[in-house]
């Protein structure tokens, strides 16, 4: 938890979002696809949450559900002290003013027959913002702010390239001033060239509009860098969830180290070995029992299989691990060696398994 | 970035239709038609297109549209519906534009009704003369004139009763496909259920049923039978684009169902359900002939081009009755067809690759 006393604007408690499996002529439910299972956490205003993991863990779930575009099932979110789970129509169109999302694919996020113009200007139509001349100006405004031209207002989506249709999902999701903005995968459907500019564009954009972001990627350098807070999402529920920097320095959660041995580093001194999970992802339909990860975890011992290890945290660095929990405890709360430890252990235990199948 | 004009979606795909010299051949050929059904009266008739009679202005060619348009001074000095001699003889100070052609389609040409040309011949000595390019039916009438003033059935028994079907396809089609869940099963069940019944005998039943069979109930009645292609279409579109990601983004900048389903939907939706409006308009016209050639269309005051047919039924040797309805009605359908296939091909991104 971010700890500080204030209300977080987004506070979200055990988040649950199931799919109904249907099946047969009659099409009973038969099943649930636990996409977001039971998720936590909150944000406070100006700061930015990185949501992290393998695609299908459900992190864009997680930012669908608050938004409220997929219903969720269960838990509770809170945007600026109210329940956004229990607003109905008006309530929730006002609260969507205050809340926008940029999609991953900017080729399938902008209505192709609508011009620039006519996308931009929707949100302040449906809320009868201003008059026509007003509107223009709002637009432009929120165009040039993402550092198009308004030349371009006038223009077709398929007239851009991949990096302007983002920028102008952007604009479309300033157009409104919102507080909030879930950004999925923003940057994922880019060229490595235009990353980095819409990255920095991001983050100038919370400094000018004072705007609070969930930042979801599986971009671990990324959400390294644009994150005050970085949760790591793991089959439909947050494994280890602490500052940028804390779990930078010392990730505790084996899941969590197998992703950061992935992440490629120019320094060869720096150069860890890789950790390589084996195995898939269990499908979210039938999750293992026990720890979600233990199937493919390299530490995996008999409790992991019975027993969902519980929360532990520690100066706000918060994981799901039984051994973690336990180095924690061997060390006397001294995360930065339970860290140290948990990665040699991780290592060996990976070298042996290849020396093994060997 | 330099200022340029930019086309939507509709501008681009004229331009890919406009290459395609079959698919423009065909349109044209739609227009033509739509241009004789509109001057059907100044095409063919016995009524002048304009005339002065006692120092006023009149245009009885209306009165094909609607008899009540006949001017009611030719009505109280007796002409009868024969305006050349009447004229002459009531006011010689009188002149008049005559249709191009001096023919009625709902009767025959008397003799010298038309100074010095012979009345028309009837029963099966009308073959194709100078004075009836198309010949004449058994009772003389002029089977062009005919065909001229049935233009306007042939098309608006297109557009009428696809306009019909499309409306309550694409509603339909619409529900059903962006609510999901039990509206969507219920809809799909009513649309499988109204595709199981043969439209021509529905037809037959319920023109059996109806008091005064018109054409606009012929027409009504193909409308409410021919939805169910388009709803199934219009369904899928509805279903694939409810869950893309500009809706998602409507959605969240808080719009209703409705606009998202007007505004954001149905123009993404729209070209490929007008294709198979646009080949439903083709078999609507089939329909309609079908129905007339059977005896069950609209009835006979308004010519229509089955109800020529009909007409050529009980007498094969005037070949001249099946001929050209039967050639009018081929190549209005293949026209349909052709601006369907080309608007297919315009409008549709992944037929559209395959063929660059």
């Amino acid at each position: 938890m971010s700890g500080s006393g204030a209300v977080p604007l987004v506070d979200v408690k055990n988040l649950q979002t199931h799919f109904p499996v249907r099946k047969g002529l009659l099409r009973h439910v038969v099943g649930a696809v636990q996409a977001v299972d039971g998720v936590s956490f909150s944000i406070q205003k100006g700061q930015t949450l990185g949501f992290v993991g393998e695609s299908g863990c459900g992190k864009t779930t997680v930012g669908r559900s608050i938004l409220r575009l997929i219903e969720p099932t269960g838990g509770s979110v809170r945007f600026g002290g109210t329940d956004v789970r229990v607003q109905n129509g008006a309530q929730l169109r006002l609260m969507r003013r205050r809340m926008q999302i940029v999609f991953q694919d900017p080729y399938g996020s902008l209505n192709p027959r609508m011009t620039v113009r006519t996308i931009l200007e929707e949100g302040l139509l449906i809320h009868r913002i201003g008059n026509a001349a007003e509107r223009l100006a709002t637009v432009s405004r929120a165009l040039e702010r993402t550092g198009m031209s308004p030349g371009s207002l006038e223009r077709y989506p398929h007239e851009f390239s991949g990096g302007q249709r983002q920028r102008i999902a952007i604009a479309r999701a300033l157009v409104l001033e919102p507080e909030f903005l879930v950004l999925d995968e923003p940057i994922s459907a880019l060229d490595v060239s235009i990353q980095a500019q819409v990255v920095n564009l991001l983050v100038d954009l919370r400094e000018q509009c004072g705007l609070t972001y969930l930042f979801i990627s599986h971009d671990l350098s990324v959400v390294a860098h644009v994150s005050d807070h970085v949760a790591v999402m793991y089959l439909g529920r947050i494994v280890e969830r602490a500052s940028a920097s804390q779990l930078y320095r010392e990730p505790l959660h084996p899941y969590t180290l197998a992703l950061f041995s992935a992440v490629p580093t120019i320094d060869p001194a720096k150069r860890r070995r890789r950790i390589v999970l084996t195995g898939d992802v269990p499908s979210p339909s039938r999750p293992p029992k026990g720890c979600r990860f233990h199937p493919r975890c390299p530490l995996a011992e008999q409790v992991c299989r019975e027993i969902d290890p519980p929360e532990v945290c520690l100066d706000g660095h918060l994981v799901h691990c039984h051994v973690a929990a336990r180095e924690i405890e061997r060390t006397g709360g001294d995360v930065r060696a339970a860290s140290a430890n948990l990665a040699e252990k991780v290592a060996s235990r990976v070298a042996e398994i290849a020396g093994d199948s060997r | 970035m330099p200022e340029r004009v930019s086309h939507g979606f509709w501008f681009a795909a004229w331009r890919r239709y406009r290459r395609k010299p079959l698919a423009m051949a065909a349109l044209v050929f739609v227009c033509f038609l739509i241009g004789v059904a509109i001057l059907a009266p100044a095409i063919a008739g016995t009524k002048p297109v304009l005339c002065r009679y006692k120092g006023q202005i009149y245009a009885p060619c209306l009165s094909y549209f609607d008899r009540r348009l006949e001017p009611a001074i030719f009505v109280k000095d007796r002409f009868r519906g024969t305006y050349p001699q009447n004229l002459r003889e009531k006011d010689p100070e009188s002149w008049a534009i005559w249709p191009l052609v001096f023919q009625d389609p709902y009767r025959a040409v008397r003799d010298n009704e038309w100074p010095g040309r012979p009345a028309n011949p009837t029963k099966d000595e009308g073959h194709p003369n100078r004075f009836n390019l198309f010949g004449t039916d058994q009772y003389g009438v002029d089977v062009l004139a005919k065909m001229v003033h049935g233009t306007t059935v042939a098309l608006a028994v297109g557009f009428v009763s696809m306009g019909l079907a499309g409306t309550i396809g694409i509603v339909v089609g619409a529900l059903g496909g962006y609510f999901g869940g039990w509206i969507d099963m219920l809809l799909s069940r009513v649309t499988e259920v109204v595709m199981c019944i043969p439209t021509l005998v529905l037809i037959l039943a319920l023109v059996a049923f109806v008091d005064k069979p018109t054409i606009w109930k012929t027409m009504a009645i193909i409308g409410a039978t021919g939805w169910t292609g388009i709803a199934r279409l219009a369904r899928g579109e509805f279903l694939r684009l409810r869950s893309s990601e500009f809706v998602l983004a409507a959605r969240s900048a808080g719009a209703g169902p409705l606009r998202i389903m007007l505004r954001h939907i149905l123009p993404n939706a729209l070209a490929p359900v007008l294709v198979p409006i646009t080949f439903g308009i083709a078999s609507a016209i089939l329909t309609e002939s079908a129905l007339s050639f059977l005896g069950f269309g609209s009835p006979p005051p308004s010519a229509s081009w089955g109800a020529l047919l009909n007409d050529a039924r009980s007498n094969l040797s005037m070949w001249w009755l099946v001929a050209f309805p039967g050639i009018a009605i081929f190549l209005t359908v293949l026209a349909y067809n052709l601006i369907g296939e080309g608007l297919q091909e315009a409008t549709d991104p992944r037929l559209r690759e395959s063929r660059k």
